[in-house]
């Protein structure tokens, strides 16, 4: 018995050596052998555990994911053989691990604190006595590096070496001092096994206002990704991490949420206006906001668009409410939020943090400087779509128009983003200069382009005068919202309208002149429109179907080349002879796959 | 309370190494890593990091400078800098790392020049123009796509006859092929180079090509070449993703390679064989239209073509003139010169490309922060090409293959002599082995030893090898190769450029 104990445990130990990837069959196969091997569950408890301490930082995700599974689907007797050395074995991965992967275990680790996923037990996967010492460990952590925020380069080596515990995008804990707060209660964790592959528990920020966006069930892929972005302002239900994964339907959108939200707008706009009732910038804000709320009132809207006004509505609460204090921040002007950061959080990988660090950590809304629409056209007391809608708004309804059926979320103010945009001082006429530039868009096309799709819906459009209250509703009649009678069907997207929008560039004229005019709404288009980027190489992906799938490509082809470039060292390489014709074999434009 | 592993975070003083840079929007960074970092360790692998794991930054930045995007977002010549990874900044490299949002950055190791070029407003800033001009390409750019729609459309529902009809449609109109041309040292390959990472990285595919034989494209100087660019470039590379060691080995690569066709020149300037010089422009340009006739997104996308130094004589008009027809250039960026900007107007304002398009001028400002390349940085990057074509760079180390081959097993050609007329006709003749052939870089040729002089030098380049010794009493030859296998098939070809490399082996 014994003997076969120790078979068992080998058997099972060579397994784990195999599993490198987060694959889910594997997970699955050995969560099965463990199921069957119950009996020799101690041994089996005792492997896994060795190979959680022993595995090298990149499999170890993958080994406290057959943990995960194994407890979750066989609690007896493994929850019990595992419970009293959790704390151990999690730290333990905890401390080797890069960024990454700590937000997966600590996203892992909220699921342990709730009732497996379908089940019919209410107790918890582990026992709270097991979890909360972890926690308090990893909130001392994340203080203890919050406080090192100015140590030495060494210290921000190791924490880019993973040494460190370093609060990431979805820290629970901001250590400004908000107590840490229970998660949600409903369980995160979709899947039926609940391993990660398949069923990330979405990386939800930790929502510290009931009305921020409902966890959704995000479809993962096999590639372990930096998770999508959570919302920069907790208080407000934010593209959360529903519109960085695309058009996919989402559930969370409720349109009596967006209601709801819509009305606390207008209370606040009002008592503004009830202020100031000579301000017409006030004036003509509300009766914007009063008549979006009728439009969406009145009409059956599709998700998509919603989500647009959504996010236009997030932005703008986020502007409106902390008036006095935003306008003072953003006058102090870039310096100081861009430093903040880097101050804040040495070692942080930004990249796979989309939040902005000192953003998501203070309770209001600070830096207007991170969000897309820059403050000062509001405190000017122009009215512009700019104004109210943000910095662009305009602009994507237009290319949403232009092309149904590509993602809106683009235009939304990717959280990716920590730096602000340009500040104040920098661009005095940012307001007049976006409204020139949409204008320009919306000029009659050159000859040459007047076949192109999006041109015919975008020259139909009468530029709207930018301090035209009436603005807000033709633009949204525009984008199709209203369905308007007399809106032009646009005609089958081309090639390059997934590239990217289609906004503004035709008013560029290959002059030096026209060269010289900055098009702040541009800088954006480089950018947060081009998704989040890759956070090995910096290339950006979109959030729609199509970037995901190059994501995926993208991804699996950086995860090959790591995995070749150890052993073609070994083997030595050489370089290749050129090829001798610039056609490629065949039509295809994607390079053979290793070359992506 | 103690974790494990996670306490004591050291609170001892920043290195003296590292300092953080901030930069506000439009601001750069530029500057200026010398090539005599290298003390012991120029062939030794120089860890960078290839992925955020572990040992990182640290090994790297031992012996070279490393910059690390803290926040916003940065980039060098267009291609993105991913946050919070180390980039290790190539020896021998005079470039800028630029924000359009305001970046913090964090250089560490070994000092390295640098300044910070503020600019009141992004209208101050050299980049703007070239941004600017990047969005007015990419709106042509969806013209060209949209026309081509158009065009497939109209075909499909009038004509009816599927393929038939499709054939004798006229090729579409590609999109913007984009010429930059200049005085010398006018930022001319840093123009291309941006527009070319810019339009990559809005997920488009343009065709670079490059006509200055004083430096090479994705291959030794010396060279024409051409390659489509569709994924990321380089920012490690000391070229900026222009230089050999984007080509392929055969081996994996951490920045994906490009497939550049490649011509021998075989000299520094344009005018020591103009003749060859045309033909060979001439070839790469087929190349380039039989490209855009198979490939939709290269088409729609268009040309970036890098030019020789210029002045505003009349041979140098003439040059750049036929590089406009044979490319059908239809936007020229005259890079900080009236001058040139005047001449190459009057001189195509009646020109029209062979789609029946019009040609603009653009006259770009040259950056004030072009920096001077004297004699010794270029002599210094063409042997780092040549070492890196071989031996591969700080991230792919490769092993090119010693192999020694009489005399009479190798077809070797050569240029005749130089005569005091530079249009008398040239071609190739065997060239005669001996001593003085050491040390050069030979071009493998695509072509048969039997072919015409002619057929061979207008081949295209397979490869480079390195003589590495003659012995003339033996008669034998020590032959560098990138790929093992033999040579005597394929003939080789003697230029006068780059300049032999003694150092090279040994």
């Amino acid at each position: 018995m014994a003997d076969n104990a120790a078979d068992v445990a080998e058997d099972y130990r060579q397994a784990l050596e195999d599993l490198t990837v987060n694959s889910r069959i594997e997970i699955a196969t050995l969560t099965n052998i463990a199921r069957e091997n119950a009996n020799h569950g101690f041994a089996i408890a005792e492997v896994l555990q060795n190979h959680i301490k022993k595995a090298p930082p990149t499999r170890t995700l993958p080994a406290l994911y057959v943990l995960d599974s194994i407890v979750k689907n066989v609690p007896t007797p493994y929850a019990l053989y595992f419970g009293p050395k959790l704390y151990s074995i999690f730290m333990g991965a905890y401390t080797k691990v890069d960024n990454a992967t700590r937000r997966k275990m600590e996203e892992m680790l909220k699921t342990w604190k709730e009732p497996v996923p379908g089940s019919i037990s209410t107790k918890p996967v582990f026992p709270i006595e097991q979890v909360r010492p972890i926690e308090n460990a990893l909130m001392a952590a994340r203080n203890a590096a919050f406080a090192a925020h100015q140590s030495s380069y060494q210290g921000q080596q190791q924490l880019m070496r993973g040494r460190q515990p370093v609060p990431s995008r979805d820290t629970p804990t901001p250590p400004t001092g908000r107590p840490y707060q229970p998660p949600p209660q409903q369980p995160l964790y979709p899947g039926p096994n609940g391993h990660q592959p398949d069923a990330a528990p979405t990386p939800q920020p930790y929502p510290a206002h009931p009305v921020s966006g409902p966890p959704h069930a995000i479809p993962h892929r096999a590639t372990p990704q930096p998770a999508p972005s959570a919302g920069p302002y907790p208080p407000y239900p934010q593209p959360a991490s529903g519109p960085v994964y695309g058009a996919a339907p989402q559930p969370g959108i409720s349109i009596d949420k967006l209601k709801d939200d819509i009305q606390q707008l207008i209370i606040v706009e009002k008592a503004e206006f009830a202020k100031d009732p000579l301000d017409t910038s006030k004036q003509t804000r509300l009766k914007a906001l009063l008549d979006l709320q009728t439009i969406i009132q009145s009409q059956d809207m599709p998700q998509d668009q919603l989500m647009i006004i959504r996010d236009r509505v997030a932005e703008l609460a986020v502007n409106i409410r902390p008036q006095p204090p935003a306008a003072v921040t953003a006058a102090a002007a870039g310096p100081a939020a861009l430093t903040a950061p880097s101050t804040a959080y040495p070692g942080v990988p930004y990249t796979v943090t989309p939040t902005p660090p000192v953003v998501s950590q203070q309770p209001a809304p600070v830096p207007p400087a991170a969000a897309a629409p820059p403050p000062t056209a509001a405190g000017k007391g122009g009215v512009s779509i700019d104004s109210i809608f943000g910095q662009g708004a305009l602009a994507t309804l237009l290319s949403v128009a232009a092309r149904k059926s590509a993602t809106p979320q683009q235009r939304t103010p990717t959280p990716q983003h920590p730096p602000p945009p340009p500040p104040p001082p920098a661009l005095p006429a940012l307001g007049p200069a976006a409204a020139a530039a949409i204008a320009a868009a919306l000029r009659s096309p050159p000859p040459q382009t007047s076949a192109q799709p999006a041109r015919p819906v975008a020259a139909a459009a009468p530029p709207p005068p930018p301090s035209d209250p009436s603005a807000l509703l033709a633009m949204l009649r525009q984008s199709g919202l209203i369905k308007s009678d007399a809106t032009p069907t646009p005609p089958p997207p081309g090639r390059f309208q997934s590239l990217a929008g289609v906004v503004a560039e035709g008013g560029i004229e290959l002059k030096a002149a026209s060269l010289k005019i900055f098009r702040p709404e541009l800088i954006a288009q480089l950018h947060e429109e081009l998704g989040p980027p890759c956070t090995h190489c910096g290339r950006r992906f979109r959030t729609d179907d199509e970037g995901r799938r190059k994501k995926t490509a993208h991804m699996d082809w950086h995860f090959r080349v790591h995995q070749r470039t150890a052993e073609a060292e070994k083997r030595g390489q050489h370089r290749s002879w050129y090829v001798d014709e610039l056609v490629s074999p065949g039509p295809s434009p994607t390079l053979p796959p290793l070359y992506r | 309370m103690s974790i494990p592993g996670l306490g004591q975070i050291p609170s001892q003083p920043a290195a003296p190494t590292t300092r953080t840079i901030t930069l506000q929007p439009f601001w750069e960074w530029r500057f200026e890593v010398p090539h005599t970092l290298n003390t012991s360790s120029s062939s030794a692998p120089i860890s960078t990091t290839i992925t955020s794991s572990s040992s990182s930054g640290s090994a790297a930045s031992a012996n070279t400078p490393t910059v690390r995007l803290v926040s916003g977002t940065a980039e060098r010549d267009g291609t993105e800098l991913a946050q919070n990874r180390a980039y290790a900044l190539p020896r021998n490299c005079k470039s800028k790392i630029l924000t359009y949002t305001g970046a913090v950055l964090e250089v560490a190791g070994p000092a390295c020049d640098g300044y910070v070029a503020r600019c009141a407003a992004p209208q101050d800033s050299p980049q703007l123009a070239v941004l600017n001009l990047h969005f007015a390409l990419r709106a042509r750019r969806q013209a060209a796509s949209a026309a081509a729609a158009a065009a497939a459309a109209g075909h499909d529902t009038g004509g009816g006859g599927g393929k038939a009809s499709v054939a004798a449609a006229p090729s579409p109109v590609p999109g913007p092929r984009v010429m930059v041309c200049g005085p010398p040292g006018s930022g001319k390959t840093t123009v291309v180079r941006t527009l070319a990472a810019l339009a990559t990285r809005a997920g488009a595919q343009p065709l670079v090509a490059n006509v200055d034989p004083a430096e090479g494209l994705l291959a030794l100087p010396g060279t024409v070449s051409a390659a489509v660019f569709g994924t990321v470039m380089d920012v490690e590379d000391a070229a900026g993703g222009f230089g050999v060691s984007a080509t392929p080995s055969s081996g994996p690569s951490a920045v994906p390679v490009k497939l550049p066709i490649v011509y021998y020149f075989g000299r520094e300037k344009v005018e020591h064989d103009a003749p060859l010089w045309r033909d060979l422009t001439a070839k790469l340009a087929s190349s380039v239209r039989a490209r855009f006739a198979a490939d939709e997104a290269v088409r729609e996308t268009g040309l970036l073509l890098d030019t020789p130094g210029v002045t505003v004589a009349k041979a140098d008009m003439e040059m750049l003139l036929h590089a406009v027809r044979e490319f059908a250039v239809n936007i020229v960026v005259v890079m900080g010169s009236a001058g040139i900007h005047a001449e190459l107007q009057r001189r195509l304002e009646n020109e029209k490309t062979t789609h029946g398009e019009a040609i603009t001028l653009v006259l770009l400002e040259k950056s004030d922060g072009v920096a001077e390349r004297d004699k010794e940085f270029m002599k210094f990057a063409r042997e780092a090409a040549i070492k890196e074509y071989f031996f591969g760079d700080a991230k792919r180390t490769l092993s090119p293959f010693t192999q020694s081959v009489s005399f009479d097993d190798v077809a070797i050609f050569k240029t005749p002599d130089e005569t005091d007329f530079y249009d008398v006709p040239q071609g190739l003749e065997p060239a005669e082995i001996s001593a003085e052939m050491s040390h050069w870089t030979l071009a493998v040729m695509n072509a048969s030893v039997n072919d015409p002089p002619e057929t061979i030098q207008q081949a295209p380049v397979m490869g480079f090898v390195a003589v590495a010794d003659v012995d003339e009493d033996r008669r034998r030859l020590k032959i560098l190769s990138p790929v093992s296998g033999r040579l005597g098939n394929r003939p080789m070809v003697w230029g006068r450029w780059p300049e032999p490399y003694i150092n090279l082996v040994g």
